[in-house]
């Protein structure tokens, strides 16, 4: 539905009221309050107080949904208590190891998302055109745009590259399952470095932060693995290493639809029959020696598995990871070493997932580089959280509610709170005057620690209240002295 | 110009190798050779003059294109050195928000179009990123913060205590053409205090903004505010009898007064039907120096001058006189201000407004909820960086 869109020059009143109508949920609905109708009536029976002008025409006033957009979400505030907690965590683990933080526009050009593998990211990929009729997209991951800048900056960087990002990411797709469009992803990404010791180092940050936020071992896992398996596996039945993405994606859903279609799948890429069944049950085996005995001790995927246990142990975090030689995950571009969090009472989807993808440049225009990185969301952790019952308990907290006890003192209330703020306390000031009833509950709703009080007596001598609410004492003190 | 659109192939279909996108923008491609050892994996040369090592390319050979790697125009890149100082910049709006007591909140980046449509003329709406998403909806990227904020406001309903003190940093967008090399995006400082009526919450409001620049050493000689009210409008309307739902669209025309010629205004207003003599009238008023010469202008009985006066005294009493100013020509662009209005501003004169705010008393109603009175503010990333 099409709002008219008016240009000033013209006088015509459009007829237009905007019904929006919202697909999945309810908008909440509210009838036209009384005043509002008569103030559109032109004013004739008002009384003697000016009453406030409508600011808008009447064509402005249309309902709309209270809720957010399908499939997105509002932060109020105890929801952004806990997003901020997670993302400072986020940015704490990637400081602690050295990373910077970066961004990107959220908005990209649509190609630098299109590969041709088949990947569910694609099919999802929300793109539109925008008003100047170009193709755009709002991201559905961050690495592209990683990549893009890294290729920008060119040689006025130093490698290795550590760097992370915490940024919002998009998916359209159709809201009968009632899932998310968007989401908050956590990356860290390491560039120039092509040793498996960049792998370890980046499931090492992600132990690092479980741990921080409580959730051990026996929590989670990492299920790790590399797309070497496969490219060795595809060599020796010699498929065209240009179906090496499309195939991985095609594995990546092995547990997500049934057998024979994956099959079938692999079928129309043109592997033969015997290949196909080779394959599947290279994924099945279970242990890093039994893949040795299939695959031969030469190849590089053994080797670099071997590497990345061995390192785990010197990093302390052997008893979290897993070989599994099933895991690909679901991007076309990783090239080695793979790897996916996942809780081990199997309830939830994949915590986190990352890998090394060292073509990826090349497939923009650039120089290849060695790369590897990974991706953490928002969503499936506070789950996992919520599952094991470690959500923190966070509730607003204040240090001073600032009162006048007299509607006189107002402005003296405002010089108390700007003396404390000049402090670096934090002031909840109280803006017209309520009973103390009211500021006491107020007071327990922002957990504040003080109750400053500016009172007629105490003010003409220079002083103010202070209540300490936990303990109930109360004591006179000066303005200047007050801290 | 249009990109090729690709034909996306579907798994199951047969390989049909799609014609190459080449993206075309306004600004010149950084275009790179495609090194040599990918001429050789794109022939499909499975594997016979190659190296002992294994390097597979990883995706199909139709893949290979030519990207910007500039980010889409007018949007920017973070990259470490320019993300340490916007960290550096939203730290303090976010830990002067909590010194005066606010909580933060955040609403999506992406809304229904419907949100931000108001037919007063303003910029913003000329500006809006719109576009249909691939559901057919008219959806848009947020041009500022303040519909979202009253849309949770009347989604929380009675669940919440008023007065609320919300703050948010958020994205913003509006989608303008090219030509004259300006950013469709910044970041937004907003801080509003929903259900107060007093004057007290626009005099916290700006003690706040003056927390903010003495914290980052800007001070009362570099930077000052620009205060006045709607109400001067509205009162100004009662005398002249001029309809007041032509309130919105007057504000944003005389929004326009440092911006375009004055005869342009003035056409602008005769177009609203306003009679001449009271155009001239009302360009007088907002020429208007001081408090005094307004009061004996519109007389002493109206709330305009009650609360310019009330916010003069307590600016005091915040210990911030130095820094504000009235000043009747500041009306501000959106057209849902409903009393008192302020502006930042650089004393040399050289930068667009800094920041910018006021009360909105009747906006919630608009939306289709009861009207709770309210006011706030808006400060961007891109001027605040030129000052300090």
């Amino acid at each position: 539905m099409r709002a008219i869109h008016m240009r000033l020059s013209s006088s015509f009143r459009p007829i237009l009221l905007f019904d929006l109508v919202s697909s999945c949920s309810p908008p909440r609905q509210f009838s036209i309050p009384r005043r509002l109708i008569s103030a559109a009536a032109n004013g004739g029976g008002r009384s003697g107080s000016i009453v406030a002008a409508p600011l808008l025409t009447e064509e402005d006033f249309h309902k709309i949904d209270v809720n957010p957009p399908k499939g997105t979400r509002d932060f109020p505030p105890e929801d952004m208590r806990l997003r901020n907690w997670l993302f400072n965590h986020f940015k704490e683990v990637s400081r602690l190891y050295g990373f910077e933080e970066v961004d990107y526009p959220v908005l990209e050009t649509e190609a630098l998302f299109i590969r041709k593998a088949g990947e569910e990211i694609r099919d999802q990929l929300y793109c539109f055109e925008d008003r100047g009729n170009r193709r755009v997209a709002l991201r559905p991951e961050l690495t592209p745009s990683l990549a893009r800048l890294v290729i920008q900056k060119g040689k006025s960087v130093s490698l290795p590259l550590k760097w992370f990002a915490v940024g919002q990411c998009w998916r359209y797709e159709r809201m009968t399952r009632g899932r998310r469009r968007e989401h908050y992803q956590w990356n860290m990404d390491i560039i120039g470095v092509p040793q498996v010791t960049a792998e370890a180092e980046l499931i090492s940050s992600i132990v690092t932060f479980f741990k921080r936020i409580g959730i051990t071992a026996s929590d989670v896992g990492f299920k790790v693995s590399s797309r070497k398996v496969l490219q060795e596996l595809l060599k020796k039945y010699g498929v065209p290493e240009d179906l090496f993405g499309r195939v991985c994606i095609i594995i990546d859903k092995i547990e997500k639809i049934p057998i024979d279609e994956i099959k079938n799948e692999l079928g129309f890429t043109g592997m033969s029959e015997d290949a196909i069944e080779q394959l599947l049950q290279v994924l099945s085996v279970k242990s890093l020696d039994d893949l040795e005995d299939i695959l031969g001790g030469s190849g590089e995927a053994i080797a670099d598995l071997k590497q990345l246990f061995s390192l785990a142990e010197k990093f302390g975090y052997s008893e979290w990871i897993q070989f599994d030689a099933s895991v690909v995950r679901g991007l076309a571009y990783y090239t080695g070493i793979v790897f996916e969090g996942f809780d081990r009472k199997g309830k939830l989807r994949a915590i986190c997932g990352g890998g090394r993808y060292d073509r990826l440049l090349s497939t923009y225009g650039g120089d290849d580089i060695p790369a590897c990185g990974f991706g953490f969301g928002d969503a499936v952790i506070v789950e996992l959280l919520k599952e094991k019952d470690l959500l923190p308990k966070l509730g607003q907290e204040v240090e001073n509610i600032v009162c006048a006890l007299d509607k006189d003192l107002q402005g003296a209330a405002a010089t108390v709170a700007t003396a404390l703020r000049d402090k670096g306390q934090t002031v909840d000031l109280v803006l017209e005057s309520k009973p103390l009833k009211w500021v006491f509950k107020r007071a327990a709703r922002v957990n504040a620690r003080r109750l400053v009080l500016v009172g007629k007596a105490e003010w003409e001598d220079g002083s103010v209240s202070v209540k300490v609410l936990s303990s109930g004492e109360q004591f006179q003190v000066k303005l200047s002295d007050l801290e």
